[in-house]
């Protein structure tokens, strides 16, 4: 599973929700993969990575919504 | 419109963590200041809009429209609920304004209230979202404050980073409350002090964000015609109004950098008055986010596209500036107990109208427009007022 889009835009999550709360810092970001922009979290992020507008990023996971998860290509 | 509407009364509650005031409480002052302010009896009052937004999580309180004609005494008549997240107060201002227009009524009453800082900050977070795509959006950790927080990159990456000018927006509205004793901030800040503050959603910091905020606001509507035999103030005319929507989720949108559901109803407002954005002397927009004052100036149609930070840095939005911004001090400043923000606006824009704005008088305050938007730019409404 190595399908790869590219960031269109992101941000660095610090106040979360209820069910996120234990996870600060971690990265949102819309995806562009050709034409399809989807929301999807950015799995791996550690503090002070650089992280930037198309960027390549690649799919990790599905959840139980059929949400798409990526994680950063190191 | 059918028929020329106006309105005739105005009344708010102190914005504020108010923790000694119910929902009741709070309904009770505004609601009542309202009536006071149009001087008339409460026979009068046809019908009543109640805007609230989740007082079904936050207080586990719905049917806020029997609550409201209950507290306010005002009888048997109709009662209705609105919610659209944070437009809700526009958006039952525009069912008591469609009604009047229609000719169903002739007077009606308008409130909104919220009451959330009673609340843990994650549960706040928690029911905010919910006006986000919960199963493709929060579902997946976004906040609210991401959301526009990804507007704001994607803002830098299209049209250059005003990182700054949006510290000197969260200053402009701030120093503009400090003016607004029914603001929830008095407090001078600086643009290191928004530089510096917690970072909630990069790049937004707290400072970058509207306030968590108890409070309601209300309004008297009645149609032109009896408005000026019955009131007592100057009539305040509704001259233009637009609504309009877009996709709930952000990834959905088109572009999300010109957020398409404010072009949208701003050109019907526009239309419907006759007028063009240059007529308008100054607005209340959705300052939600500092980022989101910059776009909403741009696409009201106040400056051109990537401009609307350098007009700001000028000083153009500022009281004594060419369009003042936020004269309130904005949600940003005066406050965002969001079922009653849109009526919290149009009780700011009447009262510069009427040329009761104190301090922050402005000059010339004719014509002026309320701009609410709920959720990511999801639903939006414009209100274009004018005194007669």
């Amino acid at each position: 599973m190595n399908k790869k889009a590219t960031i269109y835009t992101y941000s660095i999550i610090y106040t979360a929700s209820e069910d996120f709360k234990d996870q600060t810092p971690y990265v949102i970001a819309i995806v562009e993969d050709k034409d399809s922009r989807v929301l999807s979290r950015i799995e791996g992020y550690e503090e002070n990575k650089e992280i930037h507008i198309g960027m390549e990023v690649e799919l990790f996971k599905t959840d139980e919504s059929g949400n798409p998860i990526y994680k950063f290509i190191n | 419109m059918l028929r020329s509407v106006s309105v005739i009364g105005i009344g708010e509650t102190r914005m504020g963590k108010l923790t000694s005031k119910s929902i009741r409480m709070l309904i009770k002052e505004a609601g009542n200041k309202a009536i006071e302010d149009a001087g008339i009896e409460k026979e009068r009052i046809q019908a009543l809009y109640m805007g609230n937004y989740n007082a079904s999580y936050w207080s586990i309180q719905s049917h806020i429209g029997a609550l409201a004609s209950e507290t306010l005494e005002i009888g048997h008549i109709p009662t209705i609920r609105t919610e659209g997240a944070c437009a809700t107060g526009s958006l039952a201002f525009r069912q008591g304004l469609n009604a009047i227009a229609a000719g169903i009524y002739d007077v009606v009453l308008i409130g909104g209230v919220e009451k959330m800082t009673h609340k843990p900050i994650e549960t706040i977070t928690t029911g905010l979202a919910s006006a986000a795509d919960f199963e493709y959006e929060v579902n997946l950790g976004s906040t609210f404050p991401s959301l526009f927080a990804m507007i704001a990159n994607r803002y830098f990456y299209e049209y250059g980073d005003v990182r700054k000018e949006m510290a000197m927006a969260a200053v402009q509205n701030h120093d503009n409350a400090l003016l607004n004793s029914n603001a929830q901030m008095h407090k001078k800040i600086t643009i290191d002090q928004v530089f510096n503050g917690f970072p909630v959603a990069h790049p937004l910091t707290v400072y970058d964000c509207s306030l968590v905020t108890d409070g309601a606001a209300f309004v008297v509507l009645a149609a032109t015609e009896v408005a000026e035999k019955i009131a007592k103030k100057r009539v305040v005319e509704v001259i233009g109004t637009g609504h309009a929507g877009d996709s709930l989720t952000l990834a959905g949108k088109k572009s999300i950098t010109t957020l398409e559901a404010t072009v949208k109803a701003a050109n019907e407002a526009y239309k419907m008055a006759g007028i063009t954005a240059k007529d308008i002397g100054f607005a209340e927009v959705h300052d939600c986010f500092t980022i989101t004052q910059i776009i909403n100036t741009e696409d009201l149609g106040f400056f051109e596209k990537g401009r609307g930070a350098k007009a700001l840095a000028e000083g153009k939005t500022a009281l004594d500036g060419q369009i003042p911004i936020n004269t309130s001090g904005g949600l940003k400043a005066k406050g965002h107990p969001i079922g009653a923000t849109g009526l919290s606006q149009i009780n700011e824009v009447v009262t510069q109208i009427r040329g009761e704005a104190g301090a922050r008088q402005i000059k010339n305050a004719n014509i002026g427009l309320n701009h609410n938007l709920g959720g990511t730019a999801a639903t939006c409404v414009v209100n274009v007022f004018k005194g007669r």
